[in-house]
């Protein structure tokens, strides 16, 4: 039953912290300097790592569907079916996980450093808004920046596909390109874009709230750094979940309206 | 003038501040002494409204601010200049960026006045040349002589020091003593120092606070504390008086 308490307890302090960046982010100035400042950083420590991640997560599917299209003849659907999962669903996923572990960690540890060394209170004394100065900018940085890294990584889980598709199973890069468009339709696509929104935007949300309220010194923000990994990951997919539920309502009504 | 009323601060069921009463006049120096833990950091940052306390009021100049909003207190806090017990630089910025961050916030100030003043204040903790370097490049010494800069570049009226000298040379130390001493001469700042230098309260300070366990265990001038028979005072003293 404690637990429970606690996890909604967790919960509920992190909805309410979002409901304060959002209220900051509308009521006060931010410099435009600082979110850019923030996108960059973010984008230059990750891309790496991205694109590693998308070019295996492209991949591994490719092979997956390899292995089982080949039993019914139907290897030139390779490129279009593989591309599709992975850029609804799969993609995504894996590579909003690879990113929490990097950006979410990375925020959560300096934010959580600034709070024990007392670097947050001198901002409030030294007459500024730590949520205006440095959360809100961190937080619209991460989301864009996500957003970029993601849809990056989709890309270059596509390229994946196609090296891997011609090596493991003589699937050519023009066939394999040749289904795509068949397949994947804008839908797909919007599916895949709103993930990754939703995906930056936990990640964003939760390295921020657990950073902002570590307590405790060195070992509190190993503990914010710990917690935000498995928030994160917890959320993400209970997000995933949840976004393909609502996509399906959506999906459900449209084509009732169409017929 | 600052002025606590029955002040009751608690952690969990945990009472740090256990109903303080003290009046702090304008441009005093009070020294306040007290073992470790026993609520020193707490009762300052109250002061400026960075934790609040669970009951009791306190007045700054006339208006009673526990209950203020976060914006409310803005003003409070260009008033009351803090200096953390860490130096609590901010890492990304550079040492003149540190102080002038204080500047730019509560004051409209050109460019040239931010360099002028920023560079008076480094003078006055006795450092020069440092003002491209890092907090992450400078020894912990430099670093509170810097955070001290950050606070004293603002001339607030009020000056909050959490333990100055602590961790600081016998020759900083002094030069820090007396410039606490010159601004509240100089700016006629109120002081409130929390230390545990205790040759330094007793040649600087105009009166002297002991803390025990969340309450005041005894107050006064220099000369009355060392009259004093109190056991924890006498202690305190020890060291001192046996020289
Ligand atoms: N944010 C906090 N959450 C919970 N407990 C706290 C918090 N801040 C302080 N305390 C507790 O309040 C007590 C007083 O702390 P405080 O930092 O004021 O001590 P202090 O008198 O300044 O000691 P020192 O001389 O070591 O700095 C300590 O026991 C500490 O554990
Ligand atoms: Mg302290």
């Amino acid at each position: 039953m404690k637990f429970l308490a606690e996890i909604f307890g967790e919960l509920g302090g992190t909805l309410l912290f979002l409901k304060t960046i959002m209220t900051t982010l509308v009521n006060k100035k931010i410099r435009r300097s600082d979110v850019f400042t923030q996108i960059w950083s973010v984008i230059i420590a990750s891309f790496p790592t991205t694109a590693m991640a998308g070019f295996f997560v492209g991949a591994i599917m490719t092979v997956q569907f390899a292995l089982l299209m080949n039993e019914f003849g139907a290897l030139g659907y390779l490129g279009g079916l593989s591309t599709s999962a992975t850029v609804r669903e799969i993609g995504p996923l894996l590579i909003a996980f690879m990113l929490s572990g990097k950006v979410g960690a990375f925020t959560s540890a300096e934010l959580g450093t600034m709070r024990v060394t007392e670097q947050i209170d001198a901002i409030r004394c030294l007459g500024s808004d730590p949520l205006q100065e440095i959360i809100v900018p961190r937080f619209i940085g991460i989301v864009i920046a996500s957003f970029f890294l993601l849809g990056f990584g989709l890309i270059m889980s596509i390229f994946g596909g196609m090296i891997l598709g011609d090596i493991f199973a003589g699937v050519n890069f023009q066939e394999y390109l040749r289904h795509i468009p068949t397949v994947v339709n804008p839908v797909s696509i919007l599916f895949g874009t709103v993930k990754c929104g939703s995906f930056a935007v936990v990640t964003a949300t939760v390295s921020t709230y657990k950073g902002f309220t570590t307590t405790g010194g060195a070992k509190g923000v190993g503990k914010a750094v710990v917690s935000t990994s498995v928030m994160t990951m917890i959320l993400i997919v209970l997000m995933d979940w949840f976004t393909s539920f609502i996509g399906d309502i959506v999906l459900q009504i449209a084509r009732g309206y169409r017929s | 003038m600052i002025e606590f009323k029955g002040l009751i601060k608690k952690f969990g069921n945990r009472t740090v501040l256990n109903g303080l009463d003290l009046i702090i006049r304008e441009g005093e120096i009070v020294f306040i002494l007290g073992t470790s833990g026993t609520g020193k950091s707490v009762l300052l940052k109250n002061i400026v409204g960075l934790m609040r306390p669970d009951e009791g009021e306190i007045w700054i100049d006339g208006e009673e601010v526990s209950r203020f909003s976060e914006d409310q207190y803005f003003s409070i806090r260009k008033k009351c200049g803090m200096v953390f017990q860490q130096p609590a630089l901010f890492d990304s910025l550079t040492v003149f960026e540190n102080i002038a961050f204080g500047l730019r916030r509560h004051f409209r100030l050109s460019e040239r006045e931010v360099t002028d003043r920023v560079q008076l204040a480094l003078k006055l903790v006795n450092i020069q040349g440092v003002e491209q370097k890092r907090p992450t490049q400078m020894s912990y010494g430099m670093q509170k002589r810097v955070s001290l800069a950050r606070t004293i570049a603002l001339q607030p009226k009020i000056l909050l020091f959490d333990e100055p000298t602590t961790g600081l040379d016998p020759i900083t130390t002094t030069v820090i003593n007396h410039l606490i001493q010159d601004l509240s001469k100089q700016l006629k700042s109120t002081s409130i120092v929390v230390s545990h230098d205790m040759n330094c309260a007793l040649s600087i300070a105009d009166r002297i606070v002991v803390l025990d366990k969340g309450q005041i265990e005894a107050i006064g001038t220099p000369d009355e504390l060392k009259k004093s028979q109190h056991p924890l005072v006498r202690d305190f003293l020890a060291e001192v008086l046996s020289l």
